[in-house]
């Protein structure tokens, strides 16, 4: 009985993950932080949000809060205050989305 | 759910003149009334009449008493506005505990700068227990990690978890100190302000009697300010508590995110009573403006306070046109002034007035520190306005002093003294620090600059370097610091200070460039701009100098803030960073 819950719960969760596509994330949080990349220099998975672009605390808290609106998550306060690149962003998301 | 009700149906409104804050929870807890918590759709979270406060508070004493702590030893709480704060600090109250609360992290990366504010914290505090939001207890524990002293720390459930024990009480009472206010020193030298229990319940009783807010049977009050500052904790914990107020709270991360929720609640629950620093009505100005609801009805709202920062004319005006159509009177407006030193607050403007403003000349101002009348009121580049912030409190006074002491007469420009029944007994554990600002016959020296009119203050700066942001109290030590932690310059070669825009306080860093072509040197620029984002959370303009000019010092060899800004506003140094905008006067 245990054994058969376990499964659909996998299964269930397996289906919304893959709802969500790591491309989609990306893209989203690379339309916010485009406007503020430093010359030539495209947003990447590495780019260090608080650093490498000319992005302000209160954008970067904007950008935060309208991710999580569009992907229907809430990024713990402890979780935020150790991300500092656009991946760590993106995967903290998926991990959250999973989660739901 | 159901909001608690603003008025008690038959318990009568007492305003102070309690004991102690166990004292004035007892009274408060024979009524109705209480506090609610909302997130950030305005939805309602909990709510917890004062009854239940007082409840839940004396389980946790007897579990904190049980689980041996002595009486008078700190306990370190994380301020987030939510019911376990509630829990942990009245429940310290009862078994003789001091709480010690402290910030929640702010913003992204920003790990290690908190946790380094954490063990700073404990160690000036010398608390012996840590607890704090579920999401916070691995940074509690990593942080109490070096240090043997710390009993027991993490998340309520390692405090729920003692068990309870059939004990006495031990509340704190009128002789004892309430609790440890961290918000004056920088987050480097923190200096935890002793606030007694006697001092606090003079304070409480200026703020709301009648040279204060005059509360009345009727009044609710509402904020978003946060519990870990002294307009949070004291403004709007202590004070609507000790006059059996209903309170409704947002945290301030929804604030930020959500101003007009701020707006919403005041509408919808007829609050009459609520504060900000300037910047929050900016805030809601430039972003709820657009998306003001039709049934927004502010005509309640009694008393709209001010304080925490330099209170700014032209915000208020802007914040009052913009919702006079919902109802919003600018007689509301209270500028205030004050500090944790003396619990809170020091002054308050006259009710039914509003914003009162003294329009001085500049160059008079800087070169012979006298407000003398603008010839012309209008012309901002040698005229500035200031806002008058009322009398001093009954039972307290207040001088503005020349540097030789001498008490200055009306417009004269010095450093503001006050003394009372409100003014804190010392710095914890620092008696050093505690001498440099209280005198022997308790005057304490504010650090502020400003000049007294017609018996009201007007402050017009910050003797003190520091700079405060977003209401936010910012040391230029440690911008510096965070620059110098990155290894971006040598110590000393760095310089932050604040100019005023107009609009608010920009946070300016002056370098010493020790690089060579344009390419490194914006490359320095973002890089310390980046810094000190990542590590204090603010955004500041970065002013390169050359290294043959250097950073100004004083005679003792110093680095000199206040010339490294006058040599800036001179032009003398070049903005450099991508980013910066234009710096005005």
């Amino acid at each position: 009985m245990i054994v058969e819950n376990d499964g659909i719960a996998d299964t269930l969760e397996l289906r919304r993950e893959s709802t969500l596509a790591r491309g989609e994330v990306m893209g989203e949080i690379c339309h916010h932080l485009a406007p503020f990349q430093v010359g030539e220099k495209p947003v990447a998975g590495d780019t260090v949000i608080a650093k490498d672009l000319t992005i302000d605390s209160l954008a970067i808290m904007d950008m935060v809060m309208e991710l999580e609106d569009r992907f229907d998550v809430s990024i713990p306060m402890n979780v935020v205050a150790e991300i500092h690149t656009v991946d760590q962003l993106a995967d903290t998301i998926l991990k959250l989305h999973a989660r739901r | 759910m159901k909001s608690l009700p603003t008025r008690n149906s038959k318990l009568a409104l007492h305003r102070a003149g309690f004991a102690s804050v166990p004292a004035m929870l007892d009274y408060a807890a024979e009524g109705e009334t209480g506090v609610t918590f909302y997130n950030a759709k305005g939805e309602q979270l909990s709510a917890l009449p004062w009854s239940d406060v007082r409840q839940r508070a004396h389980v946790v004493a007897r579990k904190l008493i049980g689980a041996g702590f002595a009486r008078g030893e700190r306990i370190l709480i994380t301020a987030d506005t939510w019911p376990g704060f509630f829990d942990s600090f009245f429940g310290a109250q009862y078994a003789g505990l001091l709480p010690v609360p402290v910030s929640i992290p702010v913003g992204i990366g920003g790990k290690e700068a908190y946790l380094d504010q954490l063990r700073r914290q404990i160690a000036a505090s010398g608390a012996v227990a840590a607890f704090g939001l579920d999401d916070l207890a691995g940074y509690l524990g990593e942080a109490a990690r070096e240090f043997p002293a710390v009993r027991l720390h993490g998340g309520m459930d390692v405090l729920h978890a003692l068990p309870e024990k059939p004990v006495d009480l031990r509340p704190l009472g009128v002789d004892d100190l309430c609790y440890i206010q961290f918000s004056s020193g920088s987050t480097r030298h923190p200096h935890g302000v002793q606030i007694t229990q006697s001092a606090l319940m003079a304070n409480l009783a200026g703020m709301t009697g009648p040279a204060g807010l005059d509360v009345v049977v009727g009044d609710r009050a509402v904020s978003w300010l946060p519990l870990y500052h002294d307009m949070g904790l004291i403004g709007f914990l202590m004070a609507p508590l000790s006059a059996q107020l209903s309170i409704d709270y947002m945290t301030p991360r929804d604030f930020a995110r959500r101003p007009m929720q701020w707006l919403n609640l005041m509408s919808r629950n007829r609050g009459t009573i609520s504060y900000s620093p300037s910047f929050g009505y900016d805030l809601a100005v430039r972003r709820g403006a657009a998306q003001v609801p039709a049934d927004l009805d502010l005509s309640c709202w009694r008393h709209a306070g001010i304080g925490g920062d330099m209170v700014r004319a032209d915000v208020l005006e802007r914040f009052a046109s913009t919702f006079e159509a919902a109802g919003f009177s600018d007689k509301a407006f209270i500028p205030s002034y004050g500090m944790a030193e003396v619990c809170l607050a020091i002054t308050f403007s006259p009710h039914d007035r509003g914003v009162s403003t003294d329009t001085v000349d500049r160059t008079a101002l800087a070169e012979t520190q006298r407000a003398v009348p603008a010839a012309d009121p209008t012309d901002d580049r040698q005229a500035r306005r200031f806002v008058l912030c009322g009398r001093v409190l009954p039972g307290h006074r207040l001088e503005v002093r020349a540097a030789d002491g001498k008490v200055l007469a009306d417009r004269e420009v010095g450093r503001i003294f006050v003394s009372g029944p409100s003014v804190m007994p010392g710095y914890f554990g620092e008696p050093e620090a505690s001498r440099e600002v209280l005198s022997s016959d308790g005057w304490l020296d504010t650090g502020d600059l400003g000049y007294t009119l017609a018996g009201e203050i007007v402050v017009t700066g910050r003797a003190k370097d520091l700079i405060i942001v977003n209401g936010r109290n910012v040391w230029p030590q440690d911008i510096e610091w965070a620059i110098e932690a990155k290894r971006l310059t040598k110590n000393g070669d760095a310089a932050a200070f604040s100019i005023d825009t107009g609009e608010g306080e920009r946070v300016v860093v002056a370098v010493l460039a020790r690089v060579s072509g344009e390419e490194a040197r914006i490359a320095l620029a973002r890089d310390v701009a980046g810094a000190v984002r990542e590590a204090i959370a603010v955004d500041c303009d970065v002013a390169l100098v050359p290294p043959t000019m250097g950073l100004p010092t004083t005679s003792s060899g110093k680095l000199s803030r206040a010339r490294t800004k006058a040599n800036y506003l001179a032009g003398l140094y070049a903005p450099a960073s991508p980013s910066s905008k234009p710096a005005a006067a």
